[in-house]
């Protein structure tokens, strides 16, 4: 077998977060983050529930689940044991506090902090419009615990301050930040990124480097990171898929070979 | 009461048909409204009303997308119907991760954007619905929300005292929806759950429904517990969400979405309107109704739509 490509690290990475039993709540056009919660769903979580766009499942007795890119595609239906509307989804989030959940960026700042309205300092005339927050705002509000997931790190995604943050992370920092806001949810773990992992310094909630990729150097996170980064003494190298996890991503999660492209 | 003994007013009534034929269609909608569009990213999107407000030049519409707005917004923000858009996207996914007239519109400060999450706009949904002034949410509480949109606003809760995000009431004044089916009296069904339509029915003053398939109120009695929405009008509407897609009956249309998105990208990119006015006059100025519409498009093309 090929030597695993970098976005099957980051979906093994993804995968070994999460336990059996828990619930995951993907987007759609997210394929690196869909296969994670798959292969931790396959590989470890039989009593896990997914859900992938609007389809909640549980496959652990189903071969392989298409791949499909939009959010509505009725025949997702086909692998559902549920499939409840948009606004229930959102609005009820009582039943989603024990859920894991990936929240993307325009901009991340030293607190985990997220922007995705737009680039620019009037919101009126942004010089980059950006998607929105979509769910984001409120789904990380109430949720067990979301990493950030990125495709790009660069100094234009690590940045001092966000022009304008979306999805709150650690606020303005400390370990009290996310009660004194009275969010209840749990907030950002992980930063997942194609060059590293990151998390949070458990005082501060500044971010810290966690591990680097195969190949990638400690010193050229540092270089693509717009802020100062915490960097342990010792960072060790992102875990890569056993072959037991290789064999699920390829023969049940992803066949097409979206993560090796 | 024998049938000879019916009264003549009894014998005489019927009761009222909500068809309502595509001519008709001007009598909902005017300048300056607040119009609400169901379906959801790339799915049922009401476009022979979209088209309709588009070949009449309405303008100045508050248009409350749906909560994954799809380019049934963009088409009006490019053919220059909006004045502000209430909703957390707009944009069609993988197909256009943004919508490019509401970008190139919005970073040039020609249309308002009422920014808020998809929690945030349910709830000021919600608060419609249920006539209340607004709804409170988390969700915001500690972002750039109540900043961006000074209509969202930190508030003090009486009973707990936490610090938390008022939305205010969103109540279009007609929400435009397309769904399966429903009988003449406006009891409509859905194949799937009908995304957020149901909450766009609640809070809207006036709710018309294109239809695929009109069918029997017997039909809808089969199985009353599917009835989702009681609209206002129905409106028969056989490929009505072309070319987005329609569960239970049709895929989107990629090639004619790729058409839409690429004149909107020429515009944004060198602000040439061309690909845009012709994509105008071909799909929506030349044809005179929904029938010349789907004409157009093509029938090969339309059958080749099946989801399976």
């Amino acid at each position: 077998m090929d030597a695993p490509s970098i976005k099957e690290l980051m979906a093994t990475f993804i995968a070994r977060d999460i336990t059996d039993g828990e619930e995951v709540f993907v987007g759609t056009n997210l394929p690196v983050i869909r296969a994670g919660a798959l292969l931790a769903h396959l590989h470890h979580g039989p009593s896990m529930r997914v859900m992938v766009a609007h389809t909640r499942t549980n496959l652990y007795h189903t071969p392989v689940m298409e791949y499909f890119e939009l959010l509505t595609d009725w025949r997702g239906a086909r692998w559902a044991e549920a499939y409840f509307n948009d606004n229930e989804i959102v609005m009820y989030q009582k039943s989603r506090r024990d859920s894991v959940f990936f929240v993307g960026a325009l901009q991340i700042d030293r607190f985990g902090n997220s922007n995705l309205i737009g680039l620019g300092r009037d919101q009126r005339r942004l010089t980059l419009r950006g998607p929105g927050a979509i769910a984001t705002t409120t789904n990380a509000s109430y949720v067990r615990r979301f990493h950030l997931f990125v495709n790009e790190h660069s100094p234009r995604v690590f940045v001092p301050r966000c022009d304008f943050v979306s999805t709150v992370g650690w606020g303005e920092g400390g370990a009290d930040a996310r009660r004194r806001l009275g969010l209840p949810g749990g907030g950002p773990r992980y930063c997942i990124t194609p060059l590293a992992v990151l998390d949070f310094e458990e005082t501060s909630k500044r971010l810290r480097l966690r591990s680097v990729h195969p190949g990638v150097t400690v010193d050229e996170v540092k270089a693509r990171t717009g802020f100062e980064l915490l960097v342990p003494d010792r960072v060790p190298i992102t875990g890569s898929p056993d072959a037991d996890e290789l064999d699920i991503l390829r023969r049940r999660v992803d066949p097409q070979g979206l993560l090796r492209r | 009461m024998s049938r000879a003994e019916t009264s003549r007013s009894e014998a005489e009534a019927e009761r009222r048909s909500l068809l309502v034929e595509e001519a008709t269609l001007s009598t909902w909608l005017r300048d300056g409204m607040c119009v609400a569009l169901g379906g959801l990213a790339t799915a049922c999107h009401a476009m022979i009303g979209v088209r309709h407000i588009v070949r009449r030049g309405l303008r100045d519409l508050t248009v409350v997308g749906s909560a994954v707005g799809g380019l049934d917004v963009d088409l009006l923000i490019g053919a220059g119907c909006v004045r502000k858009v209430i909703c957390p996207y707009v944009g069609a996914e993988a197909l256009a991760s943004i919508g490019p007239f509401y970008r190139a519109a919005a970073e040039r400060g020609e249309i308002e954007v009422w920014e808020c999450d998809e929690g945030q706009y349910y709830a000021g949904l919600q608060a419609a619905g249920q006539m209340l002034p607004f709804m409170p949410t988390r969700g915001g509480v500690g972002t750039s929300y109540p900043e961006v949109n000074p209509d969202l606003k930190l508030f003090t809760d009486p009973i707990r005292g936490e610090t938390l995000v008022a939305v205010p009431a969103i109540a279009p004044d007609v929400a435009l929806l397309h769904a399966a089916q429903a009988d003449a009296y406006g009891n409509v069904q859905f194949v799937g759950t009908g995304y957020a339509d149901r909450l766009l029915w609640r809070a809207a003053d006036r709710t018309l429904v294109q239809v695929e398939k009109v069918v029997s109120n017997e039909e809808i009695r089969r199985a009353p517990e599917r009835t989702a929405l009681l609209a206002h009008g129905v409106l028969r509407a056989p490929f009505g969400a072309h070319p987005f897609s329609s569960p239970g009956f049709y895929l989107e249309d990629r090639g004619h979405i790729g058409e839409l998105v690429e004149a909107g990208r020429a515009f944004a990119r060198t602000g040439d309107r061309g690909p845009f006015e012709r994509y105008l006059d071909r799909y929506v100025h030349g044809p005179a109704d929904h029938v010349e519409y789907l004409e157009a498009v093509g029938l090969r093309r339309l059958l080749a739509l099946g989801e399976y």
